[in-house]
């Protein structure tokens, strides 16, 4: 024996300058396109999520820079509840045009057909909009209107309730025929009009409706355009005193900018937050499908290293594949980026206040590629570290297993895997906290789901019947096939099913807190704006149609002039409280009486029934209010009532369920004070079916045409139509997800294929036929599906129970039939994979197999 | 370099961990190669056999004991020390052929030059795989040779670094008659025309026989160490 080490002198070369590793890398790559493929997918669907909401933001906001004005229609817009006074128009008008409008609720009714509906009525005067365009059906309605007695409408309007040019529309006491409906107008589309669907006609036709009366809510809004940016701020600080004066409020072009800026970002942070995830879970694909790469290839590194590769050349071999395919399947996600983006804008066209163009966002792009090629090295890494550690004894024993070898690059990838996400989480939301906040929501998501899925799997294994039929119990352990990635393919595909059924359940507990229309004796009709002379007319109305009157209430409009001895001028102008300017300068609508309503219970204090008219008046005020005012028991407020000041103090705190039997009230005075003051009624009824409702509303239109209906009917219809909307950006994000999903399971289909085929000419020598094959398999990935969204499901009713009660602060409902919808679509879905799969194993001769087997 | 002992091994033992209790596979074994000698390692399954070639061929290391192969001693050295030192003196053929499924089979046999660096390695390995027979069948992939086929491609790749010695485990097992001649006819001819020492593990006695001598296994223990009559190789 030579009793001595000899130091072996290998050559040193770096490995990426090895020409050797980058040959085998190409020899090995061309037989497993697919396989490789199934990891660009994941990637693909990731990145491609994640450049589209990036360039459409960008896009975005290039649009909001370059269109703020034509979305404001001017360069400066003068709000009031009131007419603007003439001391005021005169100064205005003296440097600048000016548009004026009138915006107020209104019902009204389609002479054609009939049908009533509470609208916003829209009187518009002069040129606007000075900015944008105002587009009509025909194209000069909008003049036709301007000219006379002519209303044109949103164009959503007119196509529901059949309204063609021509056709006449009653609104107040005035016939209105129809010009042509409203395609494209500065600051509309979007989301107001499936709120408040708009009608427009003349300012100097609005007094003729008779609309126009003592307590009727009416905004109006000066439109003006300067002659330039500094001319409009030049113009604010003189008409400032002003503004100040009659509590007119303001909006100009950068306001809007800023506003629509940052509301669309935090649309665009949320979104790319849900991009987020579709990113992470292509993550978690591209690690499973170089998990079981890296397993496949363990053979091969084994027969490599026995005859000389070093660990890491055989590492470097694998890692250079991934690499380049990172590297093609980055650029292909970001493209395919660019091209949903377009795709975007076409599918939630109605969701968006302007026409979004597109921009070749180069930012949006490289982004993308730079994040592809990262998630690429990152998430392969660990997988692909254990080829370096694969010991050549596996050559010799296929069975033999290596210890677990915690290497340092073992250590930095399981480091960088956490800190990425959470680095582009706080990227994404732009703030380390909100994005580690959401970081450690998806970990817990992925835990849960993970969890769920685990118990769902151990449950099904042990509680699955013995004495079940051959071809369900094989299918069953199917599921347990090394390599199948079950557990992750549940909360892959759990997740974009817990997406949706979340979806589903928030909206139908929305729903169904709207639908109190149910079985109980709740009012579904809500009448307003009824003249003291009205009051008894309307209240007759509904008796001769066998309506109910279940609630006739005064209602009086008033401002707040001091709050606990200061006036609220100083209040405003002190920025040491904390109390909202607009909780001081909004109008509220009071009512009196010495009870509660059976909406509100009194969390504090008690209620003060005033016996003479000397004693002090005390007023009860919601809870919510009394946070936002800063009062207490015992504090003093002083309202203007129509001009007279009235000083009362606070007797009690109301707490109030505002959606149950409205209307419900900030401020409720006790009786005895405000019957003299000028006021206006709200009765409430409950009409039971649809027809009768039509009949009523119309004869309350034709005999009372000021009075406004709220159907709550149509309310509940407005809310499905939103959530339609909404629901649809969802449903297109948690799509990723359940793509991500496939694409795994695929990937996994894919590597268990020849394991599968195996199986099957085994079982086919025993005697199976094709159809137990073919029945085994199906039942196999309705398995798989059924668990997979089971996972997602049952999460989803946990997280939607916790969402609707303690975020969205209501009752929880769900609707059992849309979640078996959502669980049957998954396992279809699945199922159709496993189909796909299917053919070729029942369609490979058995001799085949054995012949590649060897 | 010049050695007298291709390979020496010294009270080697290999103890494994099974169900949570040490199992000895390999209990103190000693012995030693010369240069262009054969030898045939033989026992029932579980003996030891293949633990011994795969320690000897340096692809695990020993519990205790100490093994040197071309001198160079590898109880220290690491995994990828010793993948060096194979690639360098060290060629394989193994019972299930070992080959790469995704690489031809002139492919195949030029991964080791091509791993030592070497350049325009394809001229000597279409040499070994004409003189295997194979001189029609390079750019097949192993799914597309028969299994006597894929065993003269793992012999081609197994000889084309000139190793110094050749371990192989059970090269006949897997072939019917006509191969396993084929196969044994050609790993004692090249053998002998590269003067490689032969070390190899079999069931089949016959194929023992052909060697210089066979040690015998059982239980993890070297139980016995013949000479057989069969003439030294050509020098």
């Amino acid at each position: 024996m030579i009793d001595y080490k000899i130091k072996i002198n290998r050559k040193g070369r770096p490995l990426l300058s090895d020409p050797w590793v980058w040959r085998m890398a190409w020899r090995d790559a061309r037989h497993n396109y697919a396989r490789l493929f199934l990891f660009m997918a994941s990637l693909i669907t990731g990145i491609a999520a994640v450049v589209s909401l990036d360039a459409l933001n960008n896009s975005l906001q290039g649009d909001i820079e370059r269109n703020a004005k034509e979305l404001l229609g001017a360069d400066l817009v003068i709000n009031s509840s009131k007419q603007f006074e003439g001391e005021f128009y005169q100064v205005v008008d003296s440097t600048a045009d000016i548009a004026g409008e009138a915006e107020l609720s209104s019902m009204v009714l389609f002479k054609n057909t009939g049908y009533t509906r509470l609208i916003r009525l829209v009187a518009l005067q002069g040129d606007f909009p000075f900015y944008g365009e105002l587009n009509t059906l025909p194209a000069e309605a909008y003049q036709q209107m301007k000219t006379g007695r002519y209303a044109i409408m949103d164009e959503s309007l007119a196509s529901q309730y059949e309204v063609s040019s021509g056709d006449t529309i009653k609104i107040g006491n005035t016939n209105f025929p129809v010009a042509g409906v409203v395609t494209k107008i500065p600051g509309g589309g979007g989301l107001t009009t499936t709120l408040a669907p708009s009608v427009y006609i003349a300012l100097s036709e609005l007094d003729s409706t008779g609309l126009v009366q003592f307590g009727s809510r009416i905004n109006y809004s000066m439109y003006v355009k300067t002659a330039s940016d500094e001319s409009t701020e030049v113009l604010i600080n003189e008409v400032e005193p002003l503004l100040r004066k009659y509590g007119y409020s303001y909006d100009t072009v950068q306001e809007r900018k800023e506003d629509l800026g940052e509301g669309f970002n935090s649309i665009y942070r949320f979104f790319s937050l849900l991009a987020f995830v579709a990113l992470i879970l292509g993550c978690i694909g591209v690690a499973s499908s170089v998990h079981i790469y890296a397993r496949e290839k363990r053979d091969e590194v084994a027969v490599l290293r026995c005859i000389g590769s070093s660990g890491w050349q055989a590492f470097t071999i694998y890692f250079i594949q991934i690499f380049v395919l990172g590297l093609i399947g980055s650029a292909i996600g970001a493209f395919s980026g660019l091209g949903i983006q377009q795709l975007i804008p076409i599918l939630f066209k109605d969701y968006l206040p302007m026409e979004v163009s597109f921009t070749l966002s180069w930012t949006s792009l490289i982004m993308g590629f730079v994040l592809g090629a990262l998630v690429s090295v990152l998430f392969s890494m660990l997988p692909l570290v254990a080829i370096r550690f694969v010991p050549p004894l596996t050559v010799l024993r296929a069975d033999f297993q290596s210890v677990q070898v915690w290497s340092k690059t073992r250590m930095v990838a399981i480091l960088l895997i956490i800190v990425f996400p959470l680095t582009f989480a706080a990227y994404q939301t732009q703030s380390w906290l909100t994005g580690a906040l959401f970081f450690a929501g998806l970990a817990f998501a992925l835990l849960a789901l993970s969890g769920v899925a685990w118990l769902l799997l151990k449950s099904v294994k042990r509680f699955f019947p013995s004495g079940a039929p051959f071809v369900w119990r094989h299918a069953m352990a199917n599921l347990f096939r090394p390599n199948n990635q079950t557990q992750m393919l549940m909360v892959s595909i759990g997740l974009g099913a817990f997406i949706i059924a979340t979806l589903n359940t928030v909206e139908q507990s929305m729903l169904s807190q709207v639908e109190f229309a149910g079985n109980e004796n709740q009012s579904n009709t809500i009448m307003f704006d009824i003249q003291p002379p009205q009051k008894e007319g309307v209240i007759k109305l509904m008796e001769e149609n066998d309506l109910p009157v279940n609630q006739v209430v005064p209602i009086v409009t008033c401002r707040l002039s001091e709050l606990k001895g200061k006036s609220v001028e100083s209040l405003q102008s002190d920025t040491t409280d904390s109390i909202s300017n607009w909780a001081l300068r909004r109008e509220y609508r009071v009512t009196y009486r010495d009870s509660l309503h059976k909406s509100e219970e009194l969390i504090k204090g008690k209620l003060h029934k005033r016996t003479n008219g000397k004693d002090s008046v005390w007023v009860t005020i919601s809870e919510g209010m009394h946070e936002n005012l800063n009062v207490k028991l015992g504090d003093s407020l002083v309202f203007d009532i129509q001009g007279v000041p009235l000083k009362v103090r606070i007797a009690g705190i109301r707490k109030v369920e505002w959606s149950e039997d409205p209307p419900n009230f900030i401020f409720v005075f006790p009786t005895g004070v405000l019957e003299n003051a000028p006021q206006i009624f709200v009765t409430t009824t409950r009409i039971e079916d649809q027809q009768a409702a039509n009949r009523f509303q119309q004869q309350l239109v034709m005999s009372y045409p000021n009075v406004s209906l709220i159907d709550l009917r149509l309310v509940l219809s407005t809310i499905q139509s939103l959530f339609d909307k909404l629901g649809l950006i969802i449903r297109f994000l948690a799509l990723f997800s359940i793509v991500t999903g496939l694409v795994v399971l695929a990937g996994a289909i894919i590597n268990s294929k020849f394991a599968r085929i195996k199986e099957n000419v085994l079982l086919r020598t025993v005697g199976a036929r094709s159809r137990h094959i073919t029945q085994i398999t199906l039942i196999e990935y309705a398995y798989l599906g059924l668990f997979a969204a089971l996972t997602g499901v049952i999460l989803s009713v946990g997280g939607s129970w916790l969402l609707t009660t303690y975020f969205f602060k209501i009752t929880f409902a769900v609707e059992v039939t849309e979640l078996i919808l959502i669980v049957l679509g998954i396992v279809s879905l699945t199922m159709l994979l496993g189909w796909l799969n299917l053919r070729e194993v029942v369609r490979t001769p058995p001799l085949q197999i054995l012949r590649k087997e060897t | 370099m010049t050695v007298k002992h291709v390979l020496e091994a010294e009270l080697l033992t290999k103890t494994y961990t099974a169900a949570g209790r040490p199992l000895t596979v390999l209990d103190s074994v000693s012995f030693s190669v010369q240069q262009g000698n054969s030898l045939a390692i033989i026992g029932p399954s579980g003996s030891g056999k293949t633990t011994l070639l795969g320690l000897c061929a340096g692809l695990d290391v020993p519990t205790s004991g100490t093994l040197s192969l071309m001198g160079f001693k590898l109880n220290n050295m690491s995994e990828d020390d010793r993948a060096y030192l194979r690639n360098q003196y060290v060629g394989f053929v193994f019972q299930n052929f070992q080959l790469l499924a995704t690489l031809t089979a002139l492919e195949n046999v030029m991964v080791p030059l091509e791993l030592r660096g070497e350049k325009n390695v394809a001229p000597k390995a279409k040499e070994l795989l004409e003189r295997v027979g194979l001189k029609d069948r390079m750019h097949h992939y192993p799914t597309q040779l028969s299994g006597g086929e894929q065993q003269r491609v793992a012999m081609a790749r197994a000889f084309i670094n000139s190793p110094k010695i050749l371990f192989a485990d059970e090269p006949t097992g897997n072939l019917d008659d006509e191969n396993a001649t084929h196969i044994t006819d050609l790993l004692f001819g090249m053998n002998r025309e590269q003067q490689t020492t032969l070390v190899l593990v079999t069931h089949n006695l016959e194929l023992a026989q052909k060697t210089q001598r066979i040690l015998r296994m059982k239980g993890g223990k070297l139980i016995e160490d013949l000479s057989t009559q069969v003439s030294e190789p050509t020098k």
